[in-house]
């Protein structure tokens, strides 16, 4: 299973964003191999529709859970229809940090978006 | 004639130059293309003789015919199209209408649905007079197809006057596009400088003939002049601030009824721009 977290640089060490579509990285861990990749978010720079995009790389990545800061309607439409389940995390803590809260189910499901989207 | 009226900077005062300009010359035709705030309409009291709905089309994807091949997420710049893994979410405000993504379709699975994202409303103030503004949409992100429609609609006016948007995208693009001469309605502050240069630019880039209306010329500082003079741009004409012009403002009411100075502005302003035939 592959969990996707917003971070602000390149390593699991880095701090977690405070956003999500276009956080500048995403830290992929594989929970099969144990092992942290990232990602360059591309979808940061988007003039629009940045949430949606977002998801899209990830889905392609067959990321199953992503953790978040925030979540638009649209990004939270298209994790669905990826099935990707998201979590909130809380701010100020590292890519671990909240990776170890993921796994000590500390970190509440979003069934619903948590902020109205942008333009 | 086709002259659009165009700032950089919100609120230098194309509204004002537009309004009154329109109401000064004797046959004219204006349109508000300010589609996401239009505000030209509050000075101008006629009767409404037409309203007309704007259309834009937004994808629609046939899931038995597609693939989920991904090319249409490919391809479109605004993100409105993502393909996922079992259906094509489609995010319609975000669609700016290109028509792209059923052009690279190797399925033929996108067609297209119509959607209002605005209307169109066509005042008469008075015989020679016509006033045409468009209102986007709350929450729609592009106005373009009601310029391009309001300026359809007048294609074939003799003098058209544009007030346009501010700034410098796609929405202004649309604005002076076909025109004959564009006038800056500059602010001789710091900022307005700054964002008239990007208009300059848009304008030599579109290879439009224009120059240049400082208004609130008491205000600010001289560098818009030297910058005039060093990019050899005519300057027009230029306009003090005086408090009492922007209580007549306040009112809804035209400065050319209240003040000769303003008169003596656009008179001179319209000899400029439209030659002598014009000159009343």
């Amino acid at each position: 299973m592959k969990i996707a977290i917003s971070s602000m640089e390149n390593n699991e060490h880095s701090k977690v964003s405070d956003r999500f579509a276009r956080s500048e990285y995403f830290i992929i861990y594989d929970h099969d191999s144990l092992s942290f990749t990232s990602v360059e978010n591309t979808a940061k720079s988007a003039g629009s529709g940045a949430g949606g995009k977002a998801v899209k790389i990830l889905g392609d990545l067959g990321v199953e859970v992503v953790l978040v800061p925030e979540l638009g309607p649209k990004a939270l439409e298209a994790l669905q229809a990826f099935e990707i389940k998201s979590f909130q995390y809380p701010r100020e803590k590292t890519v671990r940090e909240v990776l170890y809260l993921y796994f000590e189910k500390k970190l509440p499901e979003l069934f619903n978006s948590t902020s109205k989207g942008r333009h | 004639m086709k002259i659009a009226i165009l700032s950089g900077k919100g609120g230098t005062g194309k509204t004002t130059l537009s309004v009154n300009l329109f109401s000064y010359l004797d046959k004219a035709t204006l349109i508000d293309t300010d589609v996401e705030e239009p505000n030209s309409h509050l000075f101008l009291k006629g009767k409404l003789i037409k309203e007309k709905s704007v259309i834009k089309h937004y994808p629609k994807v046939n899931d038995d015919l597609c693939d989920y091949c991904g090319k249409c997420g490919d391809f479109c710049n605004f993100n409105a199209i993502i393909p996922t893994k079992k259906k094509v979410l489609v995010f319609h405000d975000l669609c700016h209408d290109c028509g792209g993504c059923s052009l690279v379709c190797p399925k033929n699975a996108i067609t297209y649905v119509d959607k209002e994202v605005g209307k169109e409303f066509h005042i008469q103030v008075s015989e020679n007079k016509l006033f045409l503004y468009g209102n986007l949409t709350v929450g729609e992100v592009s106005g373009v197809r009601i310029i391009e429609s309001l300026k359809e609609t007048t294609r074939n006016e003799d003098l058209l006057l544009i007030d346009s948007p501010p700034g410098t995208s796609c929405s202004t693009v649309a604005a002076i596009d076909g025109t004959d001469y564009c006038i800056i309605c500059a602010e001789a502050t710091p900022f307005g400088l700054s964002d008239m240069k990007m208009v300059v630019e848009l304008l030599r880039a579109e290879g439009r003939n224009f120059g240049v209306v400082v208004n609130k010329c008491n205000l600010g500082n001289d560098e818009i002049y030297h910058y005039l003079e060093e990019e050899k741009i005519e300057l027009l004409e230029k306009i003090k601030f005086d408090r009492e012009f922007a209580s007549i403002m306040a009112d809804g009411e035209l400065l050319i009824n209240h003040s000769q100075y303003f008169r003596d502005k656009m008179a001179n302003i319209a000899r400029k721009v439209l030659g002598d035939k014009y000159d009343q």
